[in-house]
């Protein structure tokens, strides 16, 4: 029992040690970013991520360095990040937006169904859903316990039910959308998408910098992504950021 | 002699339909045609290979003609079923061109779908040159119809798009015409564009003695290289429509009633020569990116405020005459204070012929530093080759505020997030977020975790449980044995209990009385009968304990004895009231088990 506490108080302390010293880095990371040193922020942003640390505020600065130091398609990946951790957070949607509008040629074009679906984080959905459904049992139970009360919850219960059925269908297609899809967010100017996975293949087309495209397929580094008008090509995983969901 | 016959009759009938079977399993044969016999230079024939039967799987490969290229088509296959016989025909379709005029024969050698050689009769096919008519032949009125072009100036300069004219005449008493094609527009030296025809200019024209009608179709072309260039001859086919000489009768009638009668011509223009020149080094602009025609130029820069890193949108709509295509904008990599991205264009044709227009140029620009003042000077350039001179246009620069990003006000969306209209569109992102705020770690998402998804099986769990529940407590309010069953035993097993502590505590009376008040209840509830209602007699007269054993009823009626004996007889001990008790329980046993 004591070792036990001794090892959670350890924990604590190394916690709030680590968080000094990413609070610490992030303050100097938004300094450079104020002086105008906008790659120099970018890069020590990306180094407090790569240290395992993220929040919504680390990913929203990191995206406005990479935009400011003219990279689109990293600013375009990190603002997608903090939008998954913080989905309504209108400073985000607004960023997203802006470079969204830089970026030239076929990318990705957020429909009205992604975007309310976007509303809720993956977790926030599965805890929902998971409280409707507690709740929605609950209300049968209760049904069982007390059948007096059947007619009285009759009302309540499809309500219930039915919002608890909505709310497993749109969570099995967020985590659908999660688990089994992927967006290639292209980080390099001017990427040319070959036909086959092998750099000697003939370019299919070509795509910008800041693209979001869908990701068919990986082989080795190449990932296979749908251009603009049916076209699909391949590209290396240096020239593209992947990320879950589209 | 007789008997011999008929043995030799089916024996040769079978041979015959052996040999009949064999030809038509084999019987491939091997057809080839053209469509024409006789077509123009620049024209095509169609040459079709017939196989009735076994067709090779693959076209055959035509023998290669000097003068003559062939180019395999396409195929088609027809099964047919007649009578019972099965067969294919499999036709495989070519396209002739030739290269130049002449008698050709074409040699028909295949194999067949085992590899053997097959050959069909050669074809001919004659090509003939057609040339544009002379002017006395056009003067004399005989030609229904010719070509003729009209190229507008003997010099041009390489790069540049010019509008050749190509008119057909069709004389007044054609009276329809079509299916009009083009067989070859030799332009040697030049990129041809699509052909149109001029709208609303067709015109009537005497030619000689005779009224033409012109239909004008305009050729563009661009030079693409310098020297003596040929334009021509076009070569075109079309069907036309002449008054038939053969229908009898009064000609004045004829006129309005003729059907006329079809015929296939061909058509040739005569040859232009131009000389294309190069572009003069003298007086070339330093920005010339080879724009070559007659253009003017707008262009907006915005917005003039800004932080350095901010995005700025330099806007350029070049508009006029020439070839849109090879307007580019200026090479801007000495522009060294701003990062410059890759800009966006879009064209407007605005004429059919693909030479008018305006190309809009938008990129996106930044400035990397505080010390830009402003967007520079912006030229563009272009040859126009109806003057042979360069010409440039100038924007002036336009004067930029840029502020180091460290000492920026809040950015305009910032400072007007609430009060800006939804409609305008943001100058720029939004600030960076000072506070860091909740630091978390990566995870799986709870959808993926086994303890989440085990979690949700815990109301279900719960409600099956009550369910279970509610279903045996409703099935025991709607049967009343079951739930005097139910309460007899447990009645019966407190009063085990009771039983055994009057015998511990050597308590006759209560111990008899309590013994006799369970059997009661328990033959009760085995007899279906009212517990007050049990005496020793039921054992006897009740019809359900006749399944029960002779050591039960002796058992019953022993205890009923016991019972009754207890309210006389003198007190008894602790040991026997434990057997009595113990007697009890086995024969409660015995009882429980007949059925009631």
């Amino acid at each position: 029992m004591k070792t036990s506490l001794i090892i959670l108080l350890a924990l604590v302390v190394a916690g709030n040690i680590f968080a000094a010293d990413v609070a610490s880095d992030f303050s100097a990371a938004n300094e450079l970013y104020a002086k105008g040193k906008f790659s120099d922020a970018a890069d020590a942003y990306e180094k407090i991520l790569q240290s395992g640390a993220q929040s919504p505020a680390l990913l929203f600065n990191a995206g406005n360095a990479e935009f400011k130091a003219g990279h689109l398609g990293l600013a375009i990946a990190a603002y997608r990040r903090a939008s998954q951790l913080s989905p309504r957070d209108d400073e985000i949607r607004a960023n997203l937006a802006f470079v969204r509008n830089q970026v030239q040629g076929a990318t990705f074009r957020e429909s009205r169904w992604q975007g309310w679906f976007g509303a809720l984080t993956l977790n926030e959905g599965a805890l929902l859903t998971a409280a409707l459904f507690w709740m929605t049992l609950a209300l049968f139970i209760a049904r069982q316990l007390r059948p007096v009360l059947v007619p009285k919850l009759k009302t309540t219960t499809r309500l219930f039910a039915t919002l608890t059925i909505f709310s497993v269908s749109v969570l099995g297609l967020q985590a659908a959308n999660h688990f089994w899809s992927a967006t290639a967010v292209v980080v390099s100017t001017g990427a040319t998408a070959r036909s086959g996975p092998f750099d000697d293949a003939q370019s299919a087309f070509t795509v910008h910098d800041g693209a979001e495209l869908s990701v068919l397929d990986r082989h080795d580094n190449w990932v296979q992504v749908a251009g603009g008008a049916g076209q699909t090509g391949w590209l290396t995983v240096k020239q593209v950021e992947v990320l879950p969901g589209t | 002699m007789t008997g011999h016959r008929l043995h030799i009759v089916p024996t040769v009938g079978l041979l015959i339909l052996a040999v009949l079977l064999a030809t038509g399993a084999r019987g491939a044969s091997f057809t080839a045609t053209l469509d024409r016999d006789t077509i123009a230079l620049g024209e095509q024939a169609t040459l079709t290979l017939r196989f009735d039967g076994d067709a090779p799987p693959n076209p055959p490969q035509l023998a290669e003609i000097p003068g003559l290229k062939s180019g395999y088509v396409g195929n088609q296959s027809m099964n047919l079923n007649i009578n019972g016989v099965a067969s294919s025909i499999v036709t495989y379709t070519y396209v002739v061109t030739p290269a130049k005029s002449g008698e050709f024969t074409i040699p028909i050698v295949a194999s067949d779908a085992n590899g053997n050689s097959i050959s069909a009769t050669p074809l001919k096919l004659t090509v003939t040159t057609v040339s544009a008519p002379t002017a006395a032949a056009v003067n004399s009125g005989n030609e229904a119809a010719f070509l003729k072009l009209t190229f507008p100036k003997p010099k041009i300069y390489v790069g540049e798009s010019v509008v050749a004219q190509l008119d057909i005449y069709l004389r007044d008493d054609v009276q329809n015409f079509g299916n009009f094609q083009l067989t070859s527009s030799a332009a040697d030296g030049f990129t041809p564009g699509k052909i149109v025809e001029l709208q609303n200019q067709r015109r009537r024209l005497q030619v000689g003695n005779r009224i033409y009608t012109i239909i004008p179709l305009a050729v563009p072309l661009t030079a693409v290289r310098t020297g003596a260039l040929t334009v021509g001859p076009f070569t075109a086919s079309m069907v036309i429509v002449l008054p038939s000489q053969n229908e009898g009768g009064d000609p004045f009638i004829r006129q309005f009633f003729n059907q006329g009668e079809q015929k296939s011509i061909s058509l040739a223009t005569d040859v232009a020569d131009v000389e294309s020149l190069l572009l003069p080094d003298q007086n070339k602009p330093a920005y010339f990116s080879g724009a070559i025609g007659n253009f003017t130029m707008t262009a907006s820069v915005g917005p003039t405020n800004m932080t350095v890193g901010d995005p700025v949108t330099v806007r350029v709509q070049i508009s006029g005459h020439g070839a849109m295509d090879a307007i580019q904008l200026p090479d801007q990599s000495s522009l060294q204070n701003f990062k410059i991205f890759p800009p966006t264009t879009k064209t407007e044709i605005t004429d059919q012929l693909g030479l008018e227009g305006k190309k809009s140029f938008e990129e996106i620009v930044t400035p990397q530093n505080a010390d830009v003042h402003e967007w520079p000077q912006f030229s563009f350039s272009f040859f126009n080759p109806d003057d042979g001179k360069y010409h440039t246009l100038t924007e002036a620069a336009v004067p930029l505020t840029v502020k180091a990003a460290g000492t920026s006000p809040m950015p305009p969306i910032a400072a007007t997030k609430n009060s800006a209209p939804e409609n305008q569109s943001p100058q720029d992102i939004l600030p960076i977020k000072e506070n860091l705020g909740t630091l978390s770690q990566t995870k799986i998402p709870l959808v993926a975790q086994p303890a989440f998804l085990a979690a949700q099986a815990l109301p279900v769990l719960a409600f099956l449980a009550v369910f279970i529940w509610r279903k045996r407590t409703d099935s025991l309010a709607n049967n009343p044995r079951l739930r005097r069953q139910r309460a007899v035993a447990a009645l019966v097993t407190s009063g085990l209990d009771d039983l055994k502590r009057y015998a511990a505590a050597n308590q006759p009376d209560e111990f008899f009385a309590t013994l006799f008040r369970l059997l009661q209840e328990q033959l009760g509830e085995r007899l279906d009968c009212p517990a007050s209602a049990i005496t020793e007699n039921v054992i006897d007269e009740h019809p359900v304990l006749s399944g029960a054993t002779i050591e039960t009823i002796d058992s019953l009626r022993e205890l009923f004895q016991l019972c009754n004996q207890a309210r006389y007889a003198p007190v008894r001990g602790t040991s026997e009231l434990n057997s009595v008790a113990e007697k009890f329980e086995k024969t409660l046993r015995e009882l429980q088990e007949v059925k009631a």
